[in-house]
């Protein structure tokens, strides 16, 4: 489409009076040939937005720059369908963050220079437009999975549901009762778990499809279509998929590993899942027997964080073992003259659970103690010893038990079972899950359920252990999240973190070399190979983050508003000053974090050294080296790289995007040592997003290194 | 050290719950009470521990404790506590506990369950009946008169043997309760310390940690050390002289009749020897009627103080309410029957001299498992602690 640009100056907000507009104007009219550009004293109020609308209806403007506040805010009133917007943070990173005055104007005709020059590379975005389903996928007929089938179906999507057994329900089926969900001092604290009414339910719903006995064999193509391949009792089919929860649940830790706790050494020891079997056994009605001789126990220990919280087995804590464990015992309290005793090294019973707690343990044969226990020993009378040590009942002491329980943990499915089964070429499961224990969680701290993998949504105990009600917490915004991604798709749109963008990464395969960088760097797998290893891209898993971009040495990878030349041309067009003491550096700051820090310090109007240049990108991954070379070549004195924390509490919205900046940035001293140029002249910061107040002193601590090196030798080429 | 079996005993957390420690579930062993008590030794101190024993059920380390009674329930615990597990209140069931487990009758039983209340007030009442209803007292007008048609208790209710020998047999069964309860107590306490880390070397001789604890006691020491309820430790105070005054005031009634009877003294000036009723003039009367408004304006002031504080401290068990009951009774029939017999109002007076005697008689008979114990079994503990150096340890 023909490009026609308009550039909007705002005069408000203190912008009038510290730069001379007039100048500006007249930069952009003459100097950078837009052909509209006008000044008004506030944009965002209704008349200055009918300005623009007026230019776009009368003038046929389309490429809309604003030389007005930060992107970051204002974004619903500067929202110009079929436009394409450029925001300068003006008021920001021209005027606030600025001493002198002079120093404010000369920053503002960059910063207009830089990003007019941006918005004449780039191009109107049109959305990816292909095919699509709204079904979603449940892989787990479990608490979790049937709440999000439910959810799913309710909100009038079609769903499949995918369950290993015979039956729906999960662990749900190994329960004797549950803890009720209504207030605890009103019910009584054990209740039917009602599980039968739920899978009737599930079962029944016109919206939902189930698969029992069945299996995910092959999970093929992209958010939007993905074809799975499920089989069931001996017969595959292949359903096509728009999104994908997986509630694939849990086991409990392997009880045999824990001898020293005398599992497998004394009938009477048993892990609490074996206690909800005793519990629900037919004939006992609750009554709690014992293995070994099937009599009645009436001293039962329970041992919590039975290897949990320990480094040599689980090294988490379950959460849902504490409550649980309570709940036993009051199954052992069905008895009056029973007495449960719970052994714990801390009671974790969070939110309304402590109200739980309370309850329970008001009851006079609920006894709970802290201490670390150490072993459990034959008492003789066929009872049991529970060692203890550092305990507040003494510093050794033997519980006496007749049955003691075992809390053990939750191991999540995808420890060893990629359960997807992607055939993508990054692998058949979610990546990097060793940092989580091989949960299936991630680290997107704004964004729950969201997994390395678009369209791939986690809930319930696959993703973090949790009890029954937070399951159907996880169930329902799982699903929405599912929801949100079938519908993205549909209108060829990114699905997040980017939700607005309508650009997706459109590569110029004729010259590509097929090196393959892009398709191992994807944070997202989005990228697989044709047979000939050729990479090509499947845009429906892409978030955006343009990592490929900046893998690519080929630099054939561009979005229609984000290219490296694009970028690169802004590095060249901001002014170079001529007194050699006057370094000129840019930063180049990723949007989600290190440039929101940038604008809280603005807002705070704390002053940054005037040397900088500040350039927003979508992430530091899609830093490509080219850009380096551009900004030297023109005088440029140095480069800062402003990213997220990486390492295992990485804070990057696209998960590895520092981290990649980081090591390409290993590899460009080599580069630099042949242009002899200093391989200080280039660095990289990590910057959480409430760290602005370091921002000045980052920034400072830079550039006074650059002036110790000293100018740029191709100044003035 | 040894390793210590665990085995709860639950019929025991359901005692101390049903005695007055209904809160003590509530305990999450955060250990804010043992922080704000004042009279604690800083080692091992209470009542954090002691809150996690009575979950436990565990009798043997609570009962035989000497800390429970170093505790004097100032509630500051109480007031503190996070989960309003009221350990003050809780401690006190435990006392109440303990001194059940070491009086040697089913009166223990008896005295702090209600529903014998009216059984134990009977025995005295049917007892002093049957002295009076075969003369035909309950007609008023049969009993006799002294000089000038004055009432006189003494030909009501002879001083010997009906008063003298009731109350005298009362008080030596109260006294070998205590003496069979104390020496049983004493006994536990030094198997139970030998167990600890507190160690058993005596120091000095018992006598004088006996001493000392008495000095201790006579100056309400341990008891100003509290802070919500402070005001306590003055009313408390005075009941403790009043009660003295009142058994001094007795020895002396005894010795002015026996000492005039049997060693025929005469009556020296001011000091009527001789029977019942004496001058209001007698220092031996003086002593008396002080002690006795003493003692009621002093448990009055008990009465108020724990109903003002009830928020913090908690309200106080039944064992707690019928010790005060007795007595105000005790003071309130005491006085009422002199005022009444120097009106000479027989209707009012004869009853009244009655109940007073039956609230006399409830109080000394059932000292040992009343709350009256606690004089006794505090004592003990303080004097063990003392001789343990349980509280040089502070």
């Amino acid at each position: 489409m023909e490009k026609k640009l308009g550039l909007y100056i705002c005069e408000g907000c203190s912008i009038g009076e510290s730069l001379n507009i007039e100048k500006l104007t007249n930069i952009g009219k003459n100097a950078l040939k837009v052909p509209v550009v006008k000044s008004h004293f506030a944009l965002c109020g209704k008349e200055g937005i009918d300005l623009i609308k007026n230019d776009i209806q009368s003038e046929g403007v389309n490429t809309i720059v604003l030389a007005a506040c930060s992107s970051r805010i204002k974004y619903e009133e500067f929202d110009f369908p079929g436009s394409l917007v450029e925001r300068i943070p003006l008021r920001e990173l021209a005027v606030w963050v600025q001493e002198e005055k002079s120093e404010m104007q000369i920053a503002a005709e960059d910063y207009i220079k830089m990003h007019v020059i941006k918005a004449q590379k780039g191009d109107i975005p049109e959305p990816y437009m292909m095919e699509t389903v709204k079904t979603i996928l449940v892989i787990g007929g479990g608490m979790a999975g049937m709440s999000s089938a439910l959810q799913s179906a309710n909100l009038g999507y079609p769903v499949v549901l995918v369950e290993k057994e015979a039956q729906l329900g999960g662990f749900v089926n190994k329960l004797y009762k549950k803890i009720p969900t209504a207030e605890y001092y009103t019910e009584p604290l054990i209740v039917d778990t009602e599980i039968d009414k739920v899978v009737k339910e599930v079962e029944s719903h016109p919206n939902i499809k189930v698969y029992k006995s069945a299996k995910v064999e092959k999970t093929d193509g992209q958010p939007g279509a993905y074809d799975v391949t499920i089989s069931s009792n001996g017969s595959e089919e292949v359903v096509k998929i728009g999104a994908i929860v997986l509630a694939a649940g849990w086991r409990p830790y392997d009880a045999t590993k824990l001898d020293h706790l005398g599992y497998g050494k004394f009938k009477d020891v048993v892990t609490n899942i074996e206690f909800e079997e005793i519990a629900r056994k037919s004939g006992n009605k609750g009554k709690i027997t014992r293995p070994s001789d099937g009599k009645e126990a009436k001293k039962v220990a329970f041992i919590q964080c039975a290897g949990q919280r320990d480094p040599n087995h689980l090294s988490y804590c379950s959460a849902m073992c504490c409550a649980t464990s309570l709940k036993q015992a009051k199954y052992v309290r069905q008895n009056q003259d029973a007495v449960a005793m719970i052994l714990y090294k801390d009671i974790r019973t969070p939110g309304r659970l402590e109200f739980y707690y309370k309850e329970a343990q008001n009851d006079a044969g609920v006894m709970l103690t802290k201490g670390e226990v150490t072993g459990v020993s034959d008492a003789g009378r066929g009872n049991l010893y529970v060692e203890m040590e550092n305990s507040l009942l003494g510093e050794k002491v033997n519980v006496e038990a007749d049955l003691v329980v075992l809390a053990t943990g939750v191991v999540p499915a995808t420890l060893d079972d990629p359960i997807l089964n992607l055939q993508y070429r990054q692998g058949l499961g979610l990546p990097d899950l060793d940092l989580y224990d091989g949960f299936a969680d991630s680290n997107f701290i704004c964004f729950q359920y969201e997994t390395r993998r678009t369209g791939v949504y986690a809930a319930g105990c696959v993703r973090q252990p949790m009890n029954m009600a937070e399951a159907q917490e996880d169930a329902a915004g799982a699903a929405l999240k599912a929801v949100q991604c079938v519908e993205h798709v549909a209108k060829g749109i990114a699905v997040h973190p980017r939700a607005w963008d309508m650009t997706y990464p459109d590569p110029f395969m004729q010259r590509c070399t097929s090196c393959k960088r892009c398709t191992e760097e994807c944070p997202f797998g989005a990228i697989d190979e044709d047979e000939k290893g050729t990479p090509f891209f499947k845009p429906g898993r892409c978030r955006r983050c343009a990592t490929c971009m900046g893998a690519c040495p080929e630099r054939i990878v561009s979005f229609k508003d984000y290219h490296v030349d694009m970028i690169g041309s802004m590095l060249k067009n901001a002014s170079v000053p001529e007194d050699e003491d006057e370094p000129r550096i840019f930063v180049l700051c990723c949007e989600n974090d290190a440039y929101p820090a940038v604008d809280t310090a603005a807002l705070q109007k704390i002053k940054i050294n005037h040397a900088v240049r500040f350039v927003q990108l979508r992430c530091l991954g899609s830093t490509n080296l080219v850009w380096i070379a551009d900004a030297f070549s023109r005088g440029v004195d140095g480069l800062l790289l402003l990213g997220c924390k990486y390492g295992e509490n990485y804070q990057c919205h696209f998960a590895k995007g520092s981290e990649l900046a980081n090591y390409r940035l290993g590899k460009v001293q080599e580069t630099l040592d042949r242009l002899q140029l200093e391989a200080d002249r280039v660095q990289m910061v990590q910057l959480a997003i409430d760290e602005y107040e370091k921002i000045p002193d980052i920034i400072n601590e830079f550039v006074d290194k650059v002036k110790e090196i000293g100018p740029n030798p191709f100044k003035g080429f | 050290m040894a390793e210590k079996v665990i085995s709860p005993d639950l019929k025991f957390v359901k005692e101390v719950i049903a005695s007055g420690g209904g809160d003590l579930k509530k305990c999450y062993q955060c250990s804010t009470c043992t922080v704000v008590c004042n009279v604690t030794p800083d080692t091992k101190p209470f009542p954090r521990k002691e809150m996690l024993y009575a979950q436990w059920g565990m009798k043997d380390k609570l009962i035989s404790n000497p800390d429970i009674w170093l505790c004097h329930q100032c509630s500051d615990c109480t007031a503190y506590c996070p989960r309003g597990a009221k350990p003050g209140e809780v401690l006190g069931a435990v006392r109440k506990v303990s001194i059940k487990h070491y009086s040697p009758t089913p009166l223990a039983s008896m005295v702090g369950d209600p529903k014998f209340l009216l059984i134990l007030l009977a025995i005295p009442v049917l007892l002093f009946l049957s002295y009076i209803v075969p003369k035909g007292y309950l007609d008023f007008s049969a009993i006799p008169r002294g000089e000038n048609g004055a009432i006189v208790y003494a030909k009501f209710m002879p001083v010997f043997p009906n008063i003298d020998v009731t109350f005298g047999a009362a008080a030596l069964f109260a006294v070998v309760c205590f003496a069979v309860g104390i020496m049983k107590y004493w006994k536990e306490m030094t198997v139970n310390a030998g167990l600890t880390k507190w160690g058993m070397a005596a120091k000095g001789n018992i006598f004088e940690t006996i001493y000392k604890t008495i000095v201790e006691i006579m100056a309400h020491k341990r008891f100003q050390k509290c802070n919500v309820t402070k005001a306590r430790s003055t009313s408390h105070l005075m009941v403790f002289y009043a009660f003295i005054g009142l058994a001094i005031t007795t020895t002396w009634a005894i010795v002015y009749l026996y000492g005039h009877e049997f060693l025929s003294i005469p009556k020296i000036g001011i000091f009527n020897f001789g029977e019942s009723p004496y001058p209001l003039y007698d220092p031996m009367k003086l002593l008396g009627n002080a002690s006795a408004l003493a003692l009621l304006i002093g448990i009055t002031l008990v009465i108020l103080n724990r109903m003002k504080n009830a928020s913090k401290a908690g309200i106080g068990s039944y064992f707690d309410w019928l010790f005060l009951f007795v007595v105000f009774m005790i003071m309130a029939t005491g006085i009422f029957s002199e005022v009444f017999r120097l009106l000479n109002i027989a209707g009012l007076a004869y009853p009244t001299y009655f109940t007073h005697l039956v609230f006399v008689f409830f109080l000394f008979a059932y000292a040992p498992f009343s709350k009256m114990a606690h004089m006794v079994y505090r004592a003990t503990a303080m004097v063990f602690a003392k001789h343990v150096q349980r509280e040089e340890q502070s």
